[in-house]
């Protein structure tokens, strides 16, 4: 392998990773080389046995394994190279890469352009900050994955899960099968913080307790976790005097949600927003520094993998694009900002020469809302909740209605008025 | 059950019973150190700010006080004993700030007293000074008491490195072994332990929260200690540059405390609200890690509860509550011969250099013939720690060792090779590979590392994966194999 000749280089092989480096390929670029910190290509799909996976973008219902065996087939066939068991340690602002692992020891890397692709982490007990004890018997729910589905070890026998997210809901399921008790699964929200089809087929379908409005309040056990304290939350997400109770346990899972890693983006001078915890990127999914690019969960946090793909193939494209020395037009830059009951934009500038598509998440369950883009763009939605990402086609047409002089566009959800 | 024999025993292998133990090893005794964990310093010395060599604390220490003289005489030992272990240990300065001229007075009053017993080091700084020295902080600090002898250190990693010392100058040391029962016998003890009978000479009683405990076995209840707990967060280290120095803020409420400090390792750590509790409750509440962070906001108000990636008790044992915080217990016993007790309570860490030499004094002055061991070396070299290496070195190391070269702690960038060297020093737990390398104190706490040291410790053991522990005893973190629960219900 030539290290110093290389076109683009991708962090990361996930579902975001592998997709990019394909498009890269497909769009000219010569020597595309992937740096991928696991054992093998596709991230944590491995872990992922469920299903559900590439509905959308094949067409077919497939688990995670399928979904990244069909692009690390892909990315084998176009002769894209790989460096596994690699860790990225730096990047720096032109560009400059350093990497380890076993083999080649200590890599210095120099490519023309460099894609993110690093997804996401776990928010763990630490950040949230849970009192009580430290016992073992704690994980977040991605890690007790790992263990279940790869390792085929499980945490324990009787389990209360904290937090909703799409990755407990699914392990609260796991779990069930496996022979393990699932007590409870506690959301501080009123609501599940994943997808719909999760809380129907993960938890309904299996009559695990749903407690909403509730929050782990204190953990206890020295040695191993033995009890959880919950308690009902008032409307400022404060737990409620007198309605606490204790559940017998010997595992706590979390799933409160999950953070775009981005600590190489920073070393490399990349402008992050913290709505998304994700570089700031335009529509071709070009940071603040030029030639670095990032698609997928490392930019915002998707629900689902094909949207990671998909978002991570636009990097993929611009970053070969920069590789050849194309400028990458730009006729103009209008910076789309959070309105009301809107938490998060992606991307969050855009030109007006192409379609594009807008992906945000609300901050609130609403009901009856129209989503706007200033007022190039508006549609009815019956329900709006933060769980479920708002995408918006914009065409090339609806963006060229916009005068030259404007440079900021607002997307918010106004309250639906009813006549009559 | 064993049957052992030695002259002296140290019970406890935190700080003190370490450095008791590597101070023991300069002359030809015979020691057996026991600690009831699976590793050392898992008590109060890895459950505080890890800040030694203190002087702005001891501004309101009382000179006829035992341990403001351990403290003080501790102060010049410390950074030659890192040098000795290659503990990393940085002399980073602390600043209390000053808010209003009511605690400019009050602290001209502690600097001139201070002064009076020698202490010449304290300076008064301006506020501009204060701002250049550190622009994030309050605007509220008028100016800032400075001390420039304050320093941090690892805790843990110095215990293990004075135990490391010690084993190579002969101590024999035991970990999970916890002492039941204590008799005394004709000039010896009879100690009985979970895991056999020792019989011994001089017990030097280290047992952290339990030293009153151990002393009642022998009947010698000559002090009462309180146990006193705090709240420690820790921030990422994205915000490491944010302070250079400690900074101390005098609470405003009595019983708090309000302390951020760089970590040896780039975290910073806030600290606050001494408290009685219960012995042994290292737990933490949610209204003392809010009071924790509304502290730390008043010394830098752009911190926030997102910048924690983790928290625990602060916990230790003091001696006379209702006096104050003034003195310790380095001690023989009065009722019984040959039986010394140590509890510096607060700080400890900053005391057992002088601490230790006392003991050997206490020893000497109990009975114990002195005589120079010839094989004593004050050095011990630390593992290499792959991300402070340069890439020659780290080339290096991958060259002898390519597992150098495979990252298992993404956060902390620590290597497999780390992780092999850790469980060869005598690693056997997940917490043990996480105090000795760093492996999951990152901003992702494990998540990622996890199964990963569980498999290379279940690999280099030699035990199956759900024997692995957190923490040693009934900490095990995996509690069945995939079909198990169900072939059961079957």
């Amino acid at each position: 392998m030539n290290f110093s000749e290389i076109d683009v280089a991708i962090i990361g092989s996930g579902p975001a990773g592998m997709a990019a480096a394909i498009k890269a390929k497909e769009e000219g670029a010569e020597h595309v080389l992937i740096l991928e910190r696991q054992e093998q290509l596709g991230g944590l799909l491995h872990q992922c046995v469920h299903n559900g996976f590439g509905l959308f973008y094949f067409g077919q219902d497939l688990t995670g394994p399928e979904y990244a065996h069909r692009f690390a087939e892909k990315v084998r066939d176009l002769g894209i190279e790989v460096l596994l068991e690699t860790m990225v340690t730096q990047i720096s602002p032109d560009r400059k890469l350093t990497a380890v692992n076993s083999r080649e020891g200590p890599l210095h890397l120099l490519p023309k352009s460099i894609v993110l692709a690093m997804g996401c982490r776990e928010r763990s007990r630490g950040q949230l900050n849970v009192p009580g004890t430290r016992p073992a018997g704690i994980f977040t729910a991605g890690t007790a994955q790992r263990f279940v589905n790869v390792e085929g070890l499980i945490p324990g026998k009787r389990v209360v899960i904290l937090g909703s997210g799409d990755i407990g809901m699914i392990m609260a399921r796991r779990l069930t099968l496996e022979g393990a008790e699932v007590r409870a699964v506690v959301e501080i929200l009123p609501y599940v913080g994943g997808l719909t089809r999760n809380e129907v087929q993960c938890l309904h379908d299996f009559h695990t307790p749903l407690l909403l409005e509730h929050t782990v309040t204190e953990i206890h056990g020295e040695q191993r976790v033995e009890a959880v304290s919950i308690a009902k939350v008032d409307k400022d997400k404060r737990p409620i005097n007198g309605t606490e109770q204790m559940i017998a346990c010997d595992t706590l899972l979390l799933s409160v949600g999950l953070i775009p890693e981005n600590e190489l983006s920073r070393m490399a001078g990349v402008e992050l927003d913290p709505l998304t915890g994700g570089p700031i990127v335009d529509q071709f999914r070009e940071t603040n520094v030029s030639g670095i690019f990032a698609g997928g969960n490392v930019v915002h946090v998707h629900d689902l993998v094909d949207d990671v793909s998909w978002e991570a193939e636009i990097a993929g494209a611009s970053a070969a694009q920069f590789a050849r020395k194309e400028k990458l037009e730009k006729r103009r830059r209008i910076i789309l900002k959070p309105g009301r009951n809107i938490r998060c934009v992606v991307p969050q500038a855009v030109s007006a020469q192409n379609d594009v598509i807008l992906y945000a998440r609300v901050k609130d369950m609403e009901e009856n809302v129209q989503l706007k883009v200033g007022d190039i763009f508006a549609q009815s939605l019956r329900v709006v909740k933060p769980g479920e990402m708002l995408k918006v086609n914009l065409s090339h047409s609806q963006l060229s209605q916009l005068k030259e002089d404007i440079v900021e566009q607002i997307i918010e959800c106004e309250r639906r008025r009813y006549d009559g | 059950m064993a049957h052992m024999e030695t002259e002296v025993l140290i019970i406890g292998g935190g700080v003190l019973g370490a450095a008791a133990a590597r101070e023991l090893s300069r002359y030809k005794v015979d020691v057996i150190l026991v600690e009831k964990e699976a590793d050392f310093g898992w008590g109060s010395t890895k459950a505080n700010m890890c800040i030694v060599c203190q002087g702005g604390d001891t501004l309101e220490f009382r000179p006829e006080y035992h341990r403001s003289k351990l403290v003080w005489d501790s102060m010049p030992l410390m950074e030659p004993l890192c040098q000795e272990l290659d503990v990393p240990f940085k002399r980073v300065g602390e600043f209390t700030l000053i808010r209003n001229n009511e605690e400019l007075g009050k602290f001209q009053k502690l600097k001139s007293r201070a002064e009076k017993l020698g202490m010449n080091s304290h300076k008064f700084l301006d506020q501009e000074t204060l701002r250049q020295m550190e622009p994030n902080i309050t605007r509220e600090a008028i100016g800032a008491l400075f001390d420039p002898n304050i320093a941090i250190v690892d805790p843990v990693r110095l215990t293990i490195a004075l135990i490391e010392n010690a084993g190579q100058n002969g101590v024999k040391v035991m970990r999970e072994t916890e002492v039941l029962g204590i008799s005394q016998k004709v000039n010896q003890f009879e100690v009985e332990t979970n895991q056999g009978w020792i019989q011994c000479r001089f017990i030097v009683n280290a047992a952290g929260t339990s030293v009153d405990k151990i002393a009642r076995l022998v009947n010698s209840d000559d002090f009462v200690l309180y146990p006193i707990r705090g709240y420690v967060g820790i921030l990422d280290k994205n915000l490491g540059g944010l302070i250079e120095h400690e900074i101390h803020m005098r609470p405003d409420v009595p019983g708090q405390m309000n302390i951020l400090t760089p970590s040896v390792h780039g975290n910073l750590f806030f600290g606050t609200t001494m408290q009685p509790a219960k012995r042994g409750d290292y737990s933490t509440t949610r209204r003392i890690a809010e009071i924790g962070m509304q502290n730390v906001r008043k010394i830098v108000p752009d911190i926030s509860v997102k910048d924690i990636i983790h928290s625990f008790a602060g916990f230790l044992m003091f001696r006379n509550w209702e006096v104050g915080w003034h003195e310790c217990v380095v001690q023989s016993s009065r009722k019984v011969p040959r039986f010394i007790s140590l509890c510096i309570g607060y700080p400890g860490v900053s005391a057992a250099p002088a601490t230790a030499r006392e003991v050997v004094e206490l020893l000497r002055r109990e009975g114990l013939t002195l005589e120079g061991n010839p094989r004593f070396s004050p050095y011990t070299k630390a593992a290499p720690i792959f991300s402070e290496l340069s890439v020659e070195q780290q080339k290096e190391w991958i060259a002898k060792d390519s597992r150098y070269g495979h990252v298992v702690c993404r956060c902390e960038a620590v290597t497999e090779g780390e992780i092999i060297e850790a469980i060869r020093h005598g690693a056997t737990t997940l917490d043990g590979i996480k105090f000795r390398t760093r492996a999951g104190m990152g901003r992702c706490q494990g998540g990622f590392c996890t199964p990963r040291a569980v498999k290379i410790l279940s690999r280099d053991l030699g035990v199956k994966e759900e024997k692995i522990t957190k923490k040693g005893r009934e900490s095990r973190l995996l509690l069945h194999r995939s079909k198990e629960l169900i072939e059961a219900q079957i």
